[in-house]
């Protein structure tokens, strides 16, 4: 077989200057144009497949900053999908990522295991909870789980007081749905003021993008029909993510997968043109005159998710908007783009690479002088907060809460 | 992999954590930017000079090629290890060892990536002036031994013109060392000239001691359209004809105008047969004056649009483009054939007819880009090397190209370097004394011809 699209790598190298698990190693094996050329070897049989070609292909965030500064147009994330699902192939998976992927493939499993946690959060003994870190991060700074998920807690649809404006549908994911509920509230709450009907579809469920960055992509298969099928209706004005990542799936990769599974492709496209993340929503449809107080200024931070950054050309509206609002002082750290090496599970796979990326990212976060600190996605914000001390004093949240809590909820 | 007689030594050196040798592993250093591609038996990280040195020693004793890398985005192929051997990776060797623009120097470790050069300068309103397309990723050390150019080359010079001083390990590990902290240096020859452009055939360089310069006051980009290419050409000339010293002057035709702006969607003059890139630098008057004269200059020769970049943000957009030149043709054809040629400025409106010339004789597709200002012509074809018909039309047009520019008092490369793309081209403009006498220089300095051999000496 000829890989054709591999051909096309022109190895400029423009890769390794925005890969950050190359800035941290500065070793080729971890860039993008490695892995390209590791899968064309691999594919023409001028390498023979082994635990350590999927370790190298492993180790990666799938971030897309590749593809993004990629002149030459290559899709890294198809080709790096299959290849780690050749790899898991031919030498199985880590057990913990094997449950993870099990476990996301159907709600019910998801929805058992979250209150399997909940209960292990609670019946864990403490001197275990302070010892132990998973990854990097210790066990005891890992988030609490939601009470009652999110989605169980609201009604499926939600009118504004006022001005109807029209309906939108808000895919929760399952970070919202079972660990940042507040987001999700302060969602529905921002968009309720902003006028709209917020229809959250019952049989949503995970994206499937740790399935299918996990090489697991028949798993993710049935996820993605369902939420296809559930989030392709007439008459709404915009399908609401607050999860960058949740953002990628919907928007490129399921017309991308529905392309390669002969499906509704059409579907999948119709979703995709109508997918927009909270923060862009916001900034696009309100002037912010509505979101203005008069309170002593707050001094923030931000952390620009990469799914953010690399995905859907939207990259700044939450710095935007954080410059825009006259109740806040932002304060932008010089790396406020830089990835936190959260990346899914990177952070639990490859602890010491994670962890040299965070600790710039905290330094730089602290000389801010800011005491919060904002980002959009919920891996990111499971990284950054893990991996602070209490004594730091930066709390981390979603942009969304802040607003909420200042402006709606008082 | 090597005898483990070679290699236990070398282990001790490095440590485990910076040696590779898994075959998935030195895949990866089987290639740069370039087309061909060799497998090493080990890759290395040095950290050290004592390191290269010592590794040196023993690649010498067993007579073990050794082949320098940084980044890997050499497009002549000079850090693929052609005759197999050690890879000898300096990324890890990326120090900036002092930074001092009272005395207007900075020494750095070969691993430093040219842009962190910049960033360690701007703050001081200082900077490094040679500026490859690679400079976001390529390193220093890999700069030196290609003596990398750039487009503000054409005001500033190359890499070489900025080498105060340098440490290097010669193939036997002895670690010699020349020049100063100081511009007027004449104690002993200037070997700087002689290992800059080398390619890593005549030693490792460990610690380079550069020119740093001050950022101008003023900077002024534009960007001016044609609705053909002789036009844009003769404007070329024309205006470094005219006593202006631009920092640049890019030459970018349709079919490469249009291949970025595909990929990039910045809203180029997809419809000029022409277009020039344009920029000046110094204090704010004389900049107004010159874009003047410029800008006379290309009305004079019939242009359709001046654009002026308004904004840092306007200025970054166009030399974004530029820089992504090389990596959107990879997107037309599996392959891309790459040139280099060098001509004297007034030359180019004739090389660049004769380069669409040939091509259009041989039936093959060609952008034509270039560093224009200082003739540095890169026009690049796009094909497949997996189609032989069609490579061979390739070969036979470069051959002509070269030829051409040869008869224009031109040169083989202006800044890519010979490497594995052009060995046989050599003689075309060099004579055998003159071949000769390099590979005497080469057999004195690396007897044993372990550093990087099977390239251009």
């Amino acid at each position: 077989m000829k890989p054709k699209a591999l051909q096309n790598c022109g190895k400029c190298g423009l890769c390794l200057s925005v890969c950050p698990v190359y800035k941290i190693s500065n070793q080729e094996e971890a860039s993008p144009r490695a892995r390209l050329q590791l899968i064309k070897y691999y594919k023409n049989e001028n390498l023979l497949s082994s635990s350590g070609l999927k370790e190298i292909i492993s180790k990666c965030l799938m971030c897309g900053s590749c593809k993004a500064i990629c002149p030459s147009g290559i899709d890294h994330y198809s080709q790096f999908m299959e290849m780690r699902a050749q790899m898991r192939k031919d030498h199985g998976e880590k057990s913990a990522i094997k449950s993870l992927t099990y476990l996301l493939a159907k709600e019910s499993r998801i929805r058992l295991a979250a209150g399997a946690a909940k209960i292990g959060q609670k019946i864990i003994p403490q001197n275990f909870i302070q010892k132990y870190n998973l990854g990097n991060i210790p066990l005891k700074r890992f988030p609490r789980l939601n009470k009652k998920p999110f989605r169980q807690a609201v009604p499926e649809i939600i009118q504004p007081d006022r001005n109807k404006k029209g309906t939108l549908l808000y895919f929760t994911g399952c970070a919202t749905n079972h660990i940042f509920d507040k987001t999700g509230f302060s969602t529905i709450n921002i968009l309720k003021q902003m006028g709209y009907t917020v229809i959250i579809p019952k049989k949503q469920t995970c994206c499937g993008i740790p399935m299918l960055f996990h090489g697991a992509g028949k798993q993710a298969e049935k996820n993605v029909l369902t939420n296809i099928k559930c989030l392709d209706k007439e008459d709404i004005k915009a399908i609401i993510v607050d999860c960058p990542t949740c953002g990628t799936a919907l928007k490129d990769e399921y017309p991308a997968l529905m392309q390669r599974l002969d499906k509704d492709v059409d579907a999948a496209k119709r979703i995709s043109s109508k997918v927009i993340d909270i923060m862009s929503f916001i900034i696009q449809e309100s002037d912010l005159k509505n979101f203005s107080n008069s309170i002593d200024k707050i001094k923030v931070t931000y952390h620009l998710p990469c799914h953010l950054k690399n995905s859907r050309k939207t990259s700044n509206n939450t710095e935007k908007i954080l410059d825009k609002l006259d109740w806040i002082e932002y304060e932008r750290a010089i790396d406020v783009d830089e990835c936190c090496g959260g990346g899914g599970t990177f952070f639990y796979e490859y602890p010491e690479i994670s962890k040299k990326m965070m600790d710039k990212k905290i330094k730089n976060a602290k000389n801010t002088g800011s005491s919060i600190w904002l980002t959009d996605c919920p891996v990111c914000r499971i990284n950054l907060s893990g991996n602070l001390k209490r004594k730091d004093k930066i709390t981390v949240r979603h942009p969304v809460e802040i607003i909420n809590n200042v402006l709606f909820n008082t | 992999m090597l005898n483990l007689k070679i290699r236990n030594p070398l282990l001790k050196i490095v440590g485990k954590e910076r040696l590779l040798e898994k075959p998935e592993e030195l895949a990866c250093y089987s290639y740069d930017a370039y087309f061909e591609e060799a497998m090493p038996d080990m890759v290395l990280f040095p950290v050290t000079t004592q390191e290269v040195s010592a590794i040196l020693k023993i690649c010498s004793t067993h007579k073990i090629p050794v082949t320098a890398r940084g980044a890997g985005t050499s497009v002549c192929g000079a850090s693929i290890p052609a005759r197999h051997g050690v890879v000898l990776c300096f990324s890890k060797m990326n120090q900036i060892l002092e930074t001092n623009t009272k005395d207007r120097y900075i020494i750095v470790q070969p691993g430093v990536v040219n842009i962190d050069i910049q960033k360690a300068l701007e703050p001081f309103k200082f900077f490094y002036p040679p500026d490859p397309g690679s400079m976001n990723v390529s390193t220093i050390g890999g700069n030196v031994a290609q003596n990398a150019g750039g487009p503000r080359c054409l005001k500033y010079g190359v890499t070489a013109d900025y080498i105060l001083g340098m440490q290097v390990v010669l193939a036997s590990g002895k670690i010699v060392e020349f020049g100063s902290r100081n511009v007027k240096d004449v104690t002993g020859y200037r070997l700087s000239g002689l290992f800059c452009g080398s390619e890593g055939t005549l030693g490792m360089v460990t610690k380079i001691i550069l020119r740093v310069v001050p950022l101008p006051e003023t900077i002024k980009t534009i960007l001016v359209t044609f609705d053909n290419l002789d036009d844009t050409a003769k404007s070329v000339s024309d205006i470094i004809g005219s006593g202006i010293l631009p920092v640049a002057l890019e030459l970018l035709d349709k079919t490469t105008i249009n291949a970025i702006e595909d990929s990039a969607n910045l809203g180029l003059p997809v419809e000029a047969e022409g277009s020039l890139l344009i920029e000046i630098d110094g204090v704010k008057e004389a900049c107004e004056k010159e874009i003047q004269k410029i800008i006379e200059k290309v009305e004079t020769n019939g242009a359709t649009s001046i654009q002026e970049a308004k904004s840092d943000e306007e200025r970054d957009k166009l030399w974004e483009a530029r820089r992504t030149a090389f990596g959107v043709f990879a997107k037309l054809a599996p392959d891309i054939f790459s040139e280099d040629v060098t001509v004297p400025a007034s030359k180019v409106p004739e090389m660049i007819r004769k380069t669409v010339e040939i091509t259009k004789e041989y039936g093959l597709k060609v952008g034509i880009l270039a560093h224009a200002g200082d003739g540095n012509m890169h026009p690049m074809i796009p094909a497949d090397k997996n189609n032989k018909e069609e490579w061979e039309k390739v070969e036979k047009a470069f051959v002509e190209i070269v030829k051409a520019a040869v008869d224009l008092n031109g040169t083989l490369s202006g800044e890519h370097g010979i490497g594995l793309a052009k060995t046989q081209f050599l003689p075309l403009v060099m004579s055998q004394d003159s071949i000769e006498f390099m590979s005497v220089i080469k057999a004195a300095v690396d007897p044993d011809g372990i550093l990087n051999p099977g390239k251009f000496v």
